[in-house]
């Protein structure tokens, strides 16, 4: 009850003092701590959860960004196209124009130049014309000429090669005639020759047998073997020798 | 006794067999020439010095069978000479025989042939050989002035027409 006798607090002071009781310095110290800690806690949490935010708001920038410039580019690209697309075609719109100008005109020169050329070949056919007409009558005329000439040759050559004819067949029979004595005085000079020859072979053939026996016996006798032949001969003329001597 | 140079005459030499030819004739005078010079200057070397052992030349065979068959001395000067002037008559007057044989002729048969000239027709013959193939066999002989052929071609030139006609026969008969 001495709690009640105490002056009267009020709740809010009592809830101070016993705040101020309860919350000391070691308390405090302790709760600096753990808010402290837990206040870490939060700005790490805070600190991920910025981080998560920034990659993700990073990457959506990014490719928000990616997505405007691409629609930038698609849409100046275009532009730029579109322009260089009518840029080009007038170019080629009045460069088309210069080149049809200038062709019509070439087309223009061309035919000019090819009814000229036309009409020249025409006065040339027709000088050709002319020409030929003149040509073949000649050519007629002279052919005619040539026929008429080249028959008169064949004529004579006929005529000539008739007499040729002719005179061949006398030849021929001239020939024979000539064979047929040729033959006759081959056959009998042949026969003389044979006779002739034969002759000569018998004269000609003791000559051999004398040149046969003169080889032959040539060196079979020496002088010993000859001598009595020698001195039988020289006796059989001994007179004469002997004659001959004393003259 | 030997014969006097003097008294015997070129005519009346007789020569050896071994003397066939004329060349050998030649020879024999100058072998003897040769020895009169030498026995000469042997008699002058005799008269003025007095060299031992002088030995007189040796002769040949011919002149020796020469010497021997005509019975000469030829011991003095004067007989050398005149015996050189006799021979050298008698080489310029011997009868030549011109024999030609068909093969070489050998000095046997020469001497055999030339002793059957020298006995059957002239003492003092000589011959000169030829050689002359072409004649076979036989021998060609030239007298002074006469030609005989006692060759075997000679003998088949002399039987050509007696060899024609046999040759006709056998035509003939074949």
């Amino acid at each position: 009850m001495g709690l009640f006798s105490k002056t009267q607090k009020s709740p809010i002071d009592e809830a101070a003092d016993r705040a101020e009781q309860a919350f000391d310095e070691s308390y405090r110290e302790e709760l600096r701590n753990y808010g402290r800690v837990y206040f870490e806690k939060i700005i790490n949490e805070n600190a991920k959860l910025f981080k998560e935010d920034l990659d993700a708001a990073t990457t959506q920038i990014n490719i928000d960004l990616k997505d405007h410039v691409i629609k930038k580019l698609d849409t100046t690209i275009s532009k730029i196209t579109i322009e260089l697309k009518d840029h080009v075609t007038k170019q080629l719109d009045s460069e088309f124009a210069e080149y049809s100008a200038a062709m019509k005109e070439a087309q223009e020169t061309l035919m000019t130049s090819q009814r000229r050329n036309a009409r020249a070949l025409e006065d040339q056919h027709d000088q050709l014309t002319v020409t030929l007409r003149k040509s073949v009558a000649n050519q007629s005329v002279m052919l005619e000429s040539v026929f008429q000439e080249n028959m008169t040759r064949m004529e004579a050559m006929k005529k000539a090669q008739k007499e040729a004819l002719r005179t061949v067949n006398e030849s021929a029979r001239a020939l024979e005639e000539q064979h047929r004595l040729l033959a006759e005085t081959l056959q009998a000079t042949v026969a003389k020759q044979e006779t002739i020859l034969i002759d000569a072979f018998q004269k000609n053939m003791a000559h051999i047998v004398e040149h046969y026996l003169l080889g032959a016996l040539g060196d079979q006798y020496d002088l010993k073997a000859q001598l009595p032949s020698i001195i039988k001969q020289m006796e059989d003329n001994k007179q004469a020798i002997a004659d001959d001597m004393k003259l | 006794m030997s014969k006097q140079p003097s008294a015997k005459t070129h005519a009346e030499f007789g020569l050896p067999p071994s003397i066939v030819t004329k060349v050998d004739v030649s020879r024999m005078i100058n072998e003897l020439e040769s020895v009169d010079n030498q026995l000469t200057a042997m008699a002058v070397r005799a008269r003025t010095t007095r060299p031992p052992n002088q030995t007189p030349p040796i002769l040949s065979d011919q002149l020796t069978d020469f010497l021997k068959q005509n019975k000469l001395d030829i011991d003095t000067g004067r007989e050398r000479r005149l015996l050189i002037q006799q021979l050298r008559l008698l080489k310029d007057k011997m009868p030549v025989i011109h024999m030609t044989f068909a093969v070489t002729a050998d000095r046997e048969s020469l001497s055999q042939l030339v002793h059957w000239l020298r006995t059957s027709v002239h003492a003092q013959a000589v011959i000169s050989v030829g050689l002359q193939p072409a004649l076979v066999a036989g021998v060609y002989m030239r007298t002074p002035n006469h030609v005989h052929d006692f060759s075997l071609r000679a003998a088949l030139a002399r039987s050509h027409e007696a060899l024609v006609k046999e040759l006709e026969v056998s035509r003939a008969e074949g």
